[in-house]
């Protein structure tokens, strides 16, 4: 009864925090000159109105599931993995690595995860062991290997997975390894199973096992986790482990199940963000992984909503950005509040340090 | 009296009904607005069509690669546009697959072949502009006793060839008119390297250096925006020099970038007219000509071309627009340009105008190599080395 009170409240607090965004935003466009009501019509119908624009949004919310849960995990342990954008481009472009040799079609795809998943987890293992090992911050050190892994992954874009014929981008996928089309015509493919099983698992291993326990324990209450018998350490790799899995298997559902380039470009331009998108939605849907499947559903209507408000209301990108800038920021806000509160809390009892 | 005022309402009509204008939907990749290139170019290009028909636009910038596909199929869904116009190769691998799905729809396509029979691709002869500036850079060498010219290309793919392939042919004509002119041997060589990048500034001034450091009386760009580092390293070693002009220079491409540097930093530019192109496109749409296939813009249809005075004025203008320059500038920029180019003979200038004639009426035809083989072919005929 008292779970339910307070799942209901997040709702309403939801609910609230968008009306919110929605009318600050309404007031930008107002004051630029813009017509909000044609511009919130362009927005919602285009995604949420038919088959073609929901799968548009679900097609967005694929990776955004995954990237959102990789700091979910560790925000519900009490960490803080920015990591995902650089483990979600090993993850990509390890799945396209996966087309170097030719498998029977199905276990190709099965081959081309596992190197995503493994390649998103040996990006973000030095974070992990220095953390665990000696207490480096895994705020600053995920950040640094964002930009170490956005220069790699150039590289290897550039030299090593290239197309020979055309030197833009990488090899193709083989169609082998590729996800399917889930609704012809659009770009929704079968990967968005692939996310919501994850989350679903996700949120078994958090709610209904002992690890999974031991690790919400480590997040609420880290001393009384420890004299409980939680061995610290060993919550922390897990918790990265997990978030490289999910971050590199993001990374994957593009590069094997997005039309219609199936490969990765220079530059990163299909796939750069996700990561980052996802500490949004991970907010939004309050780091929990059921809250986090709506969350990025929403988050990729608003995404394809922002592609229309340009044809239909004419509303500059730069505009519409500021507009899905505001409706995020909103909806993050509770959640970063309550974030705020606990750290708070944390220096308060650790005391003297303000 | 009756009939007149019903004829008066009529044409009013006509008149006032929006649908009889034609709508221009202009898909930007990830580069959008704002890179005083290709993007600008074709919004730059578009718009002069728009106000010229009386059309109206509607742009869609890409946020991600991945709205390219949804953002050409939400357009095509509206079912509301007379063309879609499709601004750089970035966006072929999208169109290729939604041409098919709309076969009523009109497409276009700059700089890449989409093999569809509703998509008019738009490519362009860059090896005719390139033999242009080549001529150039060629006489410019032997006139101020350079032992080299250089060029700084991007990645090594077949549409740089019709660079560097016409860039040679043109040193080749240009030594060769100047040695029939004065009657002295030239004996200057080509420095030549592919970066490997297209956004690597860096990179782009550390090769330009080493050709000038070498004697490079010109660096010709052939990699978007690694310019910025050529004019760069040109601006110190003119510093070092203890001079304002050039040489050395510069050589533009893509936009006019003569502007930049003052004015008399860069020589010239090869033109790669994006804005031509866009306006061609919508114009064969208005005038009923539209077919789907490939469009090749050349000298002869304004595709491709070496800057000249009248274009400069209208790319400073563009410069001011895009906030790069302010508008005081108008005059000083102007009027250095005017003099580097005053500094050379004349008859250097109309040696150049000499092979655009030449190239026009097809009595030269410029190597356009294609394929890796095709440009070792053109580099074994035009070696370019220094004796």
């Amino acid at each position: 009864m008292r779970r339910l009170r307070a799942t209901l409240r997040a709702v309403a607090e939801s609910i609230l925090a968008a009306a919110i965004g929605l009318v600050v935003a309404g007031f930008i466009l107002k004051a630029w000159g813009y017509s909000p009501i044609s511009a919130y019509i362009a927005l919602f119908e285009a995604s949420f109105r038919d088959l073609y624009g929901i799968a548009g949004a679900l097609a967005n919310a694929t990776p955004l599931i995954l990237t959102a849960l990789t700091f979910a995990v560790a925000a519900r342990a009490g960490l803080f993995n920015i990591g995902a954008e650089g483990q979600m481009y090993f993850g990509a472009l390890a799945a396209v690595a996966a087309s170097l040799f030719r498998l029977p079609p199905g276990l190709h795809l099965l081959v081309a995860l596992a190197f995503a998943g493994a390649a998103g987890v040996l990006w973000s293992l030095v974070p992990s062991v220095l953390r665990a090992t000696r207490g480096v911050s895994e705020v600053i050190s995920t950040i640094m290997f964002n930009w170490i892994g956005r220069y790699l992954a150039f590289w290897l874009v550039a030299n090593v997975l290239v197309d020979p014929y055309r030197a833009e981008k990488t090899i193709t996928v083989l169609p082998g390894s590729r996800f399917p089309t889930l609704v012809p015509g659009t770009d929704l493919s079968y990967a968005i199973f692939l996310a919501v099983a994850v989350a679903l698992l996700v949120y078994f291993l958090l709610w209904h096992t002992v690890t999974g326990y031991e690790m919400r324990a480590a997040g609420a209450n880290p001393d009384a986790a420890r004299y409980g018998g939680v061995r610290s350490a060993g919550v922390i790799v897990l918790v990265f482990l997990l978030g490289g899995i999910t971050a590199g298997l993001a990374g994957a559902t593009q590069s094997l199940g997005r039309p219609p380039t199936y490969a990765v470009y220079s530059g990163l331009p299909q796939i750069s963000n996700l990561g980052f998108d996802g500490i949004g939605v991970a907010m939004i849907g309050r780091n929990h992984p059921l809250g986090i499947i709506f969350a990025a559903v929403f988050y990729g209507g608003l995404q394809s909503g922002a592609r229309v408000m340009q044809l239909f209301a004419g509303i500059p990108l730069e505009m519409v950005r500021v507009v899905q800038g505001v409706i995020v920021l909103a909806l993050a806000l509770p959640e970063l509040l309550r974030i705020f509160r606990i750290l708070r809390r944390r220096r308060v009892e650790l005391g003297g340090e303000r | 009296m009756r009939k007149a005022v019903f004829g008066l309402l009529v044409v009013s009509l006509f008149l006032s009904l929006p649908a009889f204008a034609g709508r221009v939907a202009l898909i930007l990749d990830v580069g959008g607005r704002g890179d005083l290139s290709f993007n600008d170019m074709g919004f730059k290009g578009t718009e002069e069509a728009m106000a010229e028909f009386g059309w109206e636009m509607t742009v869609i910038q890409s946020a991600t690669a991945a709205d390219y596909l949804p953002n050409i199929r939400n357009a095509a869904r509206t079912r509301a546009f007379d063309l879609i116009l499709c601004v750089g190769f970035l966006l072929a691998d999208a169109l290729n697959q939604v041409a098919p799905e709309f076969p009523d729809q009109k497409f276009a396509i700059i700089d890449a072949v989409v093999d569809q029979p509703n998509v008019l691709s738009i490519v362009f002869e860059e090896q005719e502009g390139s033999a242009l500036v080549g001529a150039l850079a060629g006489m410019l060498a032997a006139h101020y006793g350079y032992p080299y010219v250089g060029v700084v290309l991007g990645i090594e793919i077949p549409v740089l060839y019709h660079f560097e392939g016409g860039y040679r042919f043109g040193i080749d004509w240009g030594l060769k008119k100047y040695a029939q002119v004065t009657g002295e041997e030239p004996n200057v060589g080509l420095l030549w390297v592919y970066t490997g990048t297209f956004s690597d500034i860096a990179k782009g001034k550390a090769a330009a250096e080493a050709q000038l450091e070498q004697g490079a009386v010109a660096v010709y760009n052939v990699a978007g925006p690694l310019g910025i580092g050529i004019l760069e390293a040109v601006t110190e070693k003119l510093e070092e020099l203890g001079r304002e002009a050039g040489p050395p220079f510069m050589i533009g491409v893509d936009a006019n970038q003569d502007w930049m540097g003052d004015g008399n930093k860069v020589i010239a530019s090869m033109m790669k007219r994006v804005d031509v192109g866009c306006y061609t496109a919508i114009k064969m749409v208005h005038e009923g000509t539209f077919a789907g296939g490939v469009l090749r813009m050349g000298l002869a249809n304004r595709g491709v071309g070496i800057s000249r005075f009248l274009d400069l004025l209208e790319f400073i203008d563009f410069g001011v627009a895009a906030g790069a320059i302010g508008a005081e500038r108008r005059p000083e920029i102007a009027a250095n340009w005017a003099a580097v180019r005053a500094s050379l003979p004349t008859w250097i200038w109309k040696a150049v105008d000499e092979l655009e004639k030449k190239i026009l009426s097809g009595e030269i035809v410029v190597p356009k190599p294609a394929t890796r083989e095709e440009m070792l072919q053109v580099r074994e005929l035009y070696p370019l080395v220094r004796e």
